[in-house]
């Protein structure tokens, strides 16, 4: 799966749980989600649940540890989707 | 160093399914969710103990420059629930010393890794509408905001 194929399938799921802000259509791979998205702390995890039923992947709280930016979580995706 | 956080039981409520399937186990340890399936009030147990985890981390992550979202290793453990309400959280082999308050909508944390420290820290907390218009020039030591309080504390 591409990187541009990632984010076409993150985006419904950070949709849900970030406000509607600029950063937010201008979603990329740089974006962060709590100092860009202004993504509530507790929501991460409703964030990373989703993504494993998205992908249908299981991901380690070491893996979720460094999940703070869209680009972190795409190569975490990618890493769990090839271990599969 | 201090810490703080602050949760808007009301929005918490509606902006988090913590019932939803492995939401627990992604934050909570064995022991705190032990101590989340035994409390009288779940929901205000399971705010608390994330208040307790935040507080310290913004301590934790100023010291060690290290950002990540890990909320099970910050282990938290409750030490009175008389009156005031005390714990500590430990991180890494370091452990903070916390002191939480109730009000009937919202969960408030103070903490610092030292215990005598707590009694010195000033906590100034904000409900909408009647938020300062500019809270960065008021120079806390630490901030928290969530949907409707705005928490600031200085020691």
């Amino acid at each position: 799966m591409s990187n541009e194929e990632i984010i076409n399938k993150l985006k419904p799921i950070i949709t849900t749980y970030a406000p509607v802000s600029e950063a937010l259509d201008n979603l990329n791979e740089d974006s962060d989600f709590i100092k860009d998205l202004n993504i509530n702390s507790a929501n991460l995890v409703d964030i990373i649940l989703d993504v494993e039923e998205e992908f249908g992947i299981t991901i380690d709280n070491t893996s979720m540890e460094k999940m703070l930016t869209v680009k972190a979580s795409i190569e975490v995706i990618k890493e769990k989707l090839n271990e599969k | 160093m201090i810490g703080n956080d602050v949760v808007d039981l009301d929005l918490a409520r509606h902006q988090s399914n913590w019932r939803r399937k492995g939401y627990l186990d992604k934050i909570y340890t064995s022991e705190e969710q032990l101590l989340i399936a035994a409390a009288a009030h779940p929901d205000q147990m399971l705010w608390l103990l994330w208040s307790m985890k935040e507080s310290a981390y913004k301590i934790h992550n100023r010291k060690t420059g290290i950002r990540n979202f890990a909320p099970t290793a910050l282990a938290c453990k409750l030490i009175s629930l008389d009156g005031e309400i005390k714990g500590a959280v430990t991180v890494d082999h370091q452990t903070y010393f916390t002191k939480s308050e109730f009000s009937l909508t919202y969960v408030h944390t103070i903490a610092s890794a030292s215990v005598n420290k707590l009694l010195d820290i000033a906590i100034k907390i904000y409900s909408q509408p009647n938020h300062p218009e500019d809270y960065k020039s008021l120079a806390a030591d630490c901030v928290s905001h969530h949907g409707k309080y705005l928490a600031l504390v200085y020691g």
